[in-house]
């Protein structure tokens, strides 16, 4: 078992963390206050080839391998404090640009891909209704076929990058009586006839990502613009996830690497009763636990990622890596919150943004909820 | 066992537990009666691919192949024969 990483690989990582250190974080706090989406950060991490790590070159990508792009992904999470920028990014990525990639037509990757890779398109996905959200295949939206179109009806909630999108992957039922396999995806775009979208959503966290509803109403869709074949939505759906859940969370693994280095920093520095607060277990145990946390989230992502590198299917890993990165996020962030007492309360701090912002990762990409229904029913439960 | 009567196990056994039939006809209509959803999905998928050592690729994910037993046969013994 090898578990180190090649020079380039690491180099590629150690960049990510400067470049978003020199150019992610200006402005930050302001622009969570007024809940704004961070438009040049996007060109920029467009510019630096974050859009296009994973897509092969002919389409403007830099053609990594896997494990770059998650070591890339936990630079950007160790470096970055925007994480709404970071969230909307990964979810242009792995719901909509790489699908596309993996089950588009010629036509459909020559037409979107340079855009998405060139950050000029944005992109996300659309699956979540008002009335499904972990049973998302009880979904009301259908598209009729009708000539050479599909008419789409139906609409759509918390759809993350929605008032900023340029196209989406719209998931409708194109046949009702198949259950899940009767669910198809269409790349919409945002100037197709009955295509609209509501205004942002005011969420708890990730208040820098745009997330909004989308209103389906009569929308005209060419017949070239589906995705796969008639049916596949649940297999592109899963696939997508698969990804999402590997490499989005690398985000969180990086960040989580971060505030265990602050916290250590400030208990070395905070005095009480005499002693830094670090010398009382009390502290030091919390911040011990908080390492193991880490540490196994980055063992974990590693092997999905490594799995996945080897064109192996990973529901069962990527399960457990979405459910206990993201846990471990949260509990890592309520003892940094924790140990700088008052001043981790205060929003002049970083520290009650980052337990808001990793409330979310137990809810988007399935719920730690519906993790552990797929990890207990591949366990045959 | 054959292909069939393996692939007709699990879904009776592991994946359609509560419908409480004894076997299945080879060309009935398994999604239309709801007898896989997506999780019994990806359990069959990952059963297939460990029993006949064979890969499945998304792309090959769609209702045809996944409609009845017959159709899940067929897909099996492409994909063996892709092997070899």
């Amino acid at each position: 078992m090898d578990f180190s990483f090649t020079e380039d690989q690491l180099t590629f990582k150690k960049s990510a963390i400067e470049f978003a250190e020199r150019v992610l974080n200006k402005g930050v706090k302001e622009r969570e206050r007024k809940s704004e989406f961070n438009q040049d950060g996007w060109e920029k991490c467009a510019e630096f080839g974050i859009h296009g790590l994973s897509m092969p070159e002919e389409y403007g990508g830099l053609g990594l391998d896997i494990l770059t792009c998650v070591l890339t992904m936990e630079g950007l999470g160790y470096g970055c404090r925007d994480s709404g920028l970071l969230f909307a990014i990964n979810s242009h990525i792995w719901t909509c640009e790489s699908p596309i990639l993996k089950f588009g037509t010629d036509y459909q990757k020559e037409k979107y891909l340079p855009g998405l890779c060139k950050g000029s398109l944005k992109g996300g996905h659309a699956m979540t209704e008002p009335d499904s959200g972990s049973d998302a295949f009880s979904m009301k939206c259908k598209a009729e076929k009708k000539g050479d179109r599909y008419i789409i009806n139906g609409a759509k909630m918390f759809i993350t990058n929605a008032p900023i999108a340029d196209i989406l992957l719209v998931f409708a039922v194109t046949d009702s009586k198949k259950g899940f396999a009767g669910i198809s995806a269409f790349i919409v775009e945002k100037g197709f006839q009955g295509f609209s979208v509501g205004k942002p959503l005011d969420m708890m966290g990730l208040k820098t990502s745009p997330i909004g509803e989308v209103i389906l109403q009569d929308c005209e869709v060419p017949e070239e613009n589906m995705l796969g074949k008639e049916g596949a939505g649940a297999a592109i759906f899963n696939s997508e996830m698969e990804w999402e859940r590997s490499c989005l969370f690398a985000t969180h693994v990086g960040a989580m690497e971060k505030d265990i280095e602050e916290c250590i920093r400030y208990v070395n520095d905070r005095r009480q009763f005499g002693k830094p607060i670090g010398k009382y277990q009390a502290i030091s145990h919390k911040i011990s636990d908080m390492r193991v946390r880490f540490e196994l989230s980055r063992l974990v992502l590693y092997k999905v990622a490594w799995l996945k590198a080897q064109g192996k299917r990973a529901p069962m890993e990527s399960a457990i890596a979405k459910l206990f990165v993201s846990e471990s996020y949260v509990e890592n962030c309520m003892e940094a919150l924790q140990i700088h007492g008052a001043y981790g309360y205060s929003t002049e701090m970083d520290l009650e943004k980052n337990l808001r912002d990793s409330i979310a990762g137990k809810i988007y990409s399935g719920s730690s909820e519906i993790q552990r229904n797929i990890i207990a029913s591949l366990l045959g439960l | 066992m054959t292909i069939s009567e393996n692939i007709e196990k699990v879904l009776l056994t592991e994946i359609a537990v509560g419908l409480e039939k004894k076997s299945l006809d080879p060309d009935e209509d398994l999604l239309e009666q709801s007898i896989i959803d997506s999780l019994g999905l990806m359990k069959l998928i990952d059963f297939m691919e460990k029993t006949f050592g064979i890969k499945i690729l998304d792309e090959q994910i769609v209702p045809e192949n996944f409609q009845s037993l017959n159709s899940m046969v067929k897909l099996v013994e492409q994909q063996m024969q892709n092997n070899s």
